[in-house]
């Protein structure tokens, strides 16, 4: 049985078409990415597969319950973890985890074994007794995400994760998460860091304007684009002018600067590494570091959305 | 024939009602004491009883059955204007609509905090007509049976009202404002519905506090305008449609 299955969603708001006959599966503890501009019809997704609206037309099923007509049997295998740490400040990380629990369902025993072992791991035990509203952001991260895992759920909607977050709290997210895929828990995860889902997950969709764009591994969907190879450079001074100098030398679609590294964007890798020795020996610089990579899911993502490059940033075209 | 699952059934049941006193237990912890909802709940019908009943030449005890029921009215429905609207500002209200419980459990749980904030909040005004202004109950049981009804028949309205898609806590109250004050006027609080002329005696009809009132003036002096099984029966009919309409309206605004 499929962890989840989209069938032909349409959703429209009035004239406006968010979703247009949009259909994927989701195995039994895969990890999957849904991956989209902002617009694109993510939120909408999310909150026809969660129940919170329904759609136009087309079916989802919650391992084989109808999120429509089923809808309680459809949620009480689900949790989910929303992007803002929607969690009540006025409450303590305690009475958070057990008014969660009791909304699922979870036996009274049950419900405080498993607050006490969530919130041990999540490294919040110390503090369950105190009002959320005293936590830091990564705290209250880490909360949501332990609310959401409180009916031991066999799919999570996780959706940015890890966003802004300080490196302990993403760190412990990663972790966890890691430890749910291996324990078979299907994950549905929506994140703007596209690095992020590249290293989690399985497989990928990427959604734009209401339509799949496409779906597959990120390894599968990165060789549909061989073409778009970069070669990503540092040389031993850097200078402002230099970003332009390297955008004009011959076959070079594009150049970002990162840091102290400068990544320019090719067809051709080797005559470009010709081309940048020439241009360091012209303006007396060493090249300190040079590599060829192939293209990244971020590159998929920005051909399959239509988004373009500008001065490092990513920016819609419309 | 197909059998019920009764088993089922009311293990379903209990889980929704679980439920629904969680999330009232959660209202109760978080809200009770916000500054908008002590005004709007406790401060605001005792000013607005004070108002109209100094200058009145009326024995202070006979004024506690429309202390109570103004009370009940502006109490009950004071909590979930303000917290949904500000659940729906910090997402928090998302975490309702997606648990695995119906909209009805949702309604029902919302309503109940202020069901129970009410009831808890209309003691005041009982206990000081019985101890200060020794005024007598003579029906103690449809005294308490009005009040429960009133309490959960205004909770379930404030309810309705906060169904408006807004994060904003003062549009909420500005529109649930201009259906209470108005009541207050119409359903023989402080002029009785005999004396009012034929045109508000037919409004008043269509007024849950009318009945509320009603039956809690029976309570207090064993006369009414109308019997208190009606009054029971009306309130009961209001409370029915207030949760159906507040059902259809969450359903319809969160497409």
């Amino acid at each position: 049985m499929q962890a989840l299955e989209v069938s032909h969603i349409i959703k429209k708001f009035g004239p406006l078409t968010a979703l247009n006959d949009i259909s994927f599966s989701v195995g039994e503890g895969e990890t999957f990415g849904f991956l989209g501009p902002n617009g694109a019809g993510k939120t909408t997704t999310i909150r026809i597969l969660t129940g919170i609206s329904s759609p136009t037309s087309g079916t989802a099923t919650i391992f084989g319950h109808d999120i429509e007509h089923d809808t309680i049997a459809a949620r009480q295998s689900m949790g989910i973890v929303s992007e803002n740490s929607n969690v009540y400040d006025d409450l303590t990380a305690w009475q958070n985890m057990i008014f969660s629990a009791q909304l699922y369902h979870v036996a009274r025993k049950e419900r405080e074994k498993k607050t006490e072992e969530l919130l041990t791991i999540f490294g919040l035990h110390e503090r369950r007794n105190d009002k959320v509203h005293g936590f830091s952001k990564g705290m209250k991260r880490r909360l949501t995400l332990a609310m959401g895992l409180v009916n031991s759920p066999r799919l999570l909607f996780l959706d940015e994760p890890t966003s802004g977050l300080d490196v302990q709290s993403n760190l412990i997210i990663r972790d966890v998460v890691t430890d749910l895929v291996r324990e078979g828990v299907t994950v549905f995860l929506t994140t703007h860091n596209i690095e992020e889902a590249n290293v989690m997950c399985d497989r990928v969709a990427i959604i734009n304007k209401g339509n799949i764009a496409a779906i597959d591994s990120p390894e599968r969907l990165k060789k549909t684009i061989q073409s778009v190879q970069s070669i990503e450079l540092s040389f031993n001074h850097s200078s402002a002018d230099q970003l332009d100098e390297l955008r004009r030398l011959p076959l070079v679609n594009d150049a970002q600067k990162a840091g102290d590294k400068f990544k320019l964007y090719t067809h051709d890798p080797s005559e470009v590494i010709d081309a940048v020795m020439a241009y360091a020996r012209t303006h007396n610089l060493k090249v300190i570091s040079i590599t060829t990579l192939g293209p990244s899911l971020e590159d998929v993502f920005i051909r399959l959305t239509g988004l373009q490059r500008a001065g490092g940033a990513v920016h819609a075209i419309d | 024939m197909p059998s019920i699952d009764h088993e089922g059934l009311a293990k379903r049941l209990s889980r929704e009602l679980s439920a629904a006193w969680a999330i009232a237990r959660k209202d109760m912890r978080i809200y009770y004491l916000k500054p908008n909802i002590v005004v709007s709940g406790i401060l605001f019908p005792l000013f607005m009883f004070l108002a109209f009943a100094t200058g009145k030449n009326a024995p202070p005890g006979t004024l506690i059955p429309g202390l109570i029921s103004i009370t009940l009215l502006f109490s009950a429905s004071s909590i979930e204007p303000v917290s949904i609207p500000i659940e729906r500002r910090v997402k928090t209200f998302d975490r309702l609509l997606s648990a695995p419980i119906s909209l009805h459990s949702l309604v029902f749980g919302e309503s109940l905090s202020g069901f129970l904030y009410s009831l808890g909040i209309a003691c005041l005004p009982l206990a000081v007509g019985v101890i200060v202004l020794n005024t007598p109950v003579v029906n103690l049981p449809v005294l308490v049976i009005a009040m429960i009804l009133t309490s959960f028949c205004f909770a379930t309205l404030g309810t309705l009202f906060a169904s408006y898609p807004t994060e904003n806590v003062g549009e909420v109250m500005s529109m649930l404002n201009t259906v209470r004050l108005p009541l207050i006027f119409i359903s023989g609080v402080f002029i009785p519905i005999s004396a009012m002329p034929q045109i508000g005696q037919k409004i008043a009809l269509f007024s849950p506090l009318t009945y509320g009132n009603d039956m809690i003036e029976f309570a207090y002096t064993g006369k009414s305008l109308f019997s208190p099984l009606l009054d029971i029966a009306v309130l009961l009919v209001f409370i029915l449609i207030f949760q159906l309409a507040a059902n259809h309206l969450y359903k319809k605004f969160n497409e």
